[in-house]
């Protein structure tokens, strides 16, 4: 009993967070066709401009609505500055590999230069423990494993249910044709970033509440993200929603049987086989057009 | 009558290659435009041109009174002046509905959203029995439909058809030439560039042959032409 509630609570805490990165990964993908390798660093910068903010005062309540229209901006900012000025070139994944890359290598640099490198740590969403099923667990992580799926929940409905969320769909299938039914493509595309930050930032105050905060915090959720949007497949926003929920219960299996050393191995283990035997994801389909 | 959409002295292509050198076309004023000549030679070059996907290097193009030349997709569109390209894979993952839906994406095609909506399904009854299906999932025919009825929800002043019926088995091409056709009878004024010479001689009054890049050849309503004449032209003498 212990221990399928301790898996079953890892499993959901897991993949609550991996799920609200992997979204976002996943979101500029569909809509873009580019790899977005400052997802990371937006979740932590998403973190410290919390913590910056609850430093001066501000109510926690305010401060997360603040972090998640700020984070959006950034999100914009970036998209407009290292990813729009390219589209339209020959090998435009790989460029924005590079220079989504150098972007969070500055931002991370830059948060150590104004932060410094002493860890930090946000006030938890709600204070407090307490057990469920014979586990202690924080009132913090539950809040986290309520809130996610709703936010998700929220995205998928923007997405298929709106207007708006049918234009950036659209977006991501056919450039020419979303021009010529008048979608303003420029501005879709910086929609997707700006979410996409929004949401990690979100998972970065969620993180913040209960690890200590580096400039380096987001490097691993990314990975995880990462390991999660090839194993579910990219042609969707619901597929790596549900691959997120899949890895988080297979890291919290790993560790509580093999340790976690050797989790983040087996983790990678799941990325080889998935990319052998089904390239496209377990969610994926095989025929899509993007990049 | 003043001419709908006047194409004046212009050069566009791609890169630094021009495609298209000092063409003049005027629609409007002699019914529907039909475009034809070899493949190659301009006339999809053209027709981007004008829709704003593709840069004006000289040259006006006025539309409505207004000009438009490198304006915006997006403001060209709203205007009324609507571009079904060729070999439309369209969204291949969205359904026939969520692509109508978007047909009527700028404000000025909103309103008339539900009153286009039925249009299109009495135009193209098919679509309705399969509201729900992915475009991906349908055949080149159905796809060609879907194509135009996403253009006819976006409540067109001006319809550009490039090649609608390329690629499609005879049943379902006669059959889109007959939507193409009731279209035309409800009021959209066309461009239509086409293969099928018959189906294009049908529909349009006013021809213009493209060759390298230039109107080789101007046909208005009157001067009539026949088949051998045409094909003449074409495949030269």
């Amino acid at each position: 009993m212990d221990a399928t509630a301790q898996i079953l609570f890892g499993g959901l805490f897991q993949g609550s967070l991996y799920a609200m990165m992997a979204v976002g990964l996943a979101l500029i993908w569909t809509t873009i066709g580019v790899f977005n390798f400052t997802h990371g660093v937006m979740m932590m910068l998403g973190a410290y401009i919390a913590w910056t903010l609850s430093e001066i005062g501000l109510p926690f309540a305010l401060v997360l609505p603040l972090v998640i229209v700020v984070m959006a901006a950034v999100g914009w900012a970036l998209q407009a500055s290292v990813v729009r000025p390219l589209i339209g070139r020959p090998n435009i994944v790989l460029v924005v590999v590079i220079t989504t890359l150098a972007a969070a290598s500055l931002i991370e640099n830059a948060t150590l230069e104004i932060w410094g490198p002493r860890s930090k740590q946000l006030p938890p969403l709600i204070a407090g423990n307490t057990t469920i099923l014979g586990v202690g667990v924080s009132l913090h992580q539950i809040a986290i494993i309520v809130i996610a799926p709703v936010v998700l929940a929220a995205l998928w409905f923007f997405l298929n249910r709106t207007r708006l969320g049918l234009a950036l769909r659209a977006v991501a299938q056919n450039e020419d044709a979303s021009l010529l039914v008048g979608l303003n493509v420029k501005a879709l595309y910086g929609l997707a970033f700006a979410i996409s930050a929004a949401l990690a930032a979100l998972a970065g105050i969620f993180m913040g509440g209960y690890r200590f905060m580096s400039p380096v915090m987001g490097a691993d959720p990314l990975l995880k993200a990462l390991i999660v949007v090839v194993f579910g497949g990219l042609s969707s926003v619901s597929g790596p929603i549900f691959a997120a929920y899949l890895i988080g219960f297979f890291e919290a299996i790993c560790s509580y049987y093999f340790g976690l050393y050797w989790t983040p191995a087996l983790l990678f283990a799941v990325l080889i086989v998935t990319l052998m035997i089904r390239p496209e994801g377990i969610f994926g389909s095989k025929s899509r057009g993007l990049a | 009558m003043s001419a709908l959409l006047e194409v004046q002295s212009l050069t566009a292509g791609y890169g630094r290659i021009d495609v298209l050198h000092d063409i003049s076309i005027s629609v409007g004023t002699h019914g529907n435009v039909g475009l034809f000549g070899p493949n190659g030679h301009g006339k999809t070059t053209l027709l981007r041109t004008i829709s704003g996907l593709l840069k004006t290097k000289s040259g006006t193009i006025t539309f409505d009174g207004k000009p438009i030349a490198n304006a915006s997709p997006r403001s060209i569109v709203d205007m009324g002046l609507i571009h079904v390209p060729q070999g439309n894979r369209l969204f291949p993952d969205l359904t026939i509905a969520e692509c109508l839906t978007l047909g009527a994406y700028t404000k000025r095609a909103r309103a008339d959203e539900a009153a286009n909506r039925e249009k299109v399904v009495k135009i193209f009854p098919k679509l309705a029995e399969r509201w729900r299906q992915k475009v991906r999932t349908l055949s080149g025919g159905e796809r060609q439909m879907v194509s135009i009825g996403t253009a006819l929800m976006g409540s067109p002043k001006l319809l550009i058809l490039d090649e609608p019926t390329l690629g499609l088995a005879p049943k379902i091409k006669e059959e889109l030439c007959a939507s193409v056709l009731d279209i035309s009878k409800g009021g959209v004024p066309l461009i239509v560039v086409e293969q099928d010479v018959e189906f294009l001689l049908e529909l349009s009054q006013h021809l213009y042959l493209i060759n390298h890049g230039e109107v080789a050849t101007e046909i208005k309503p009157g001067e009539t032409m026949d088949h051998a004449e045409i094909m003449a032209l074409y495949f030269g003498q």
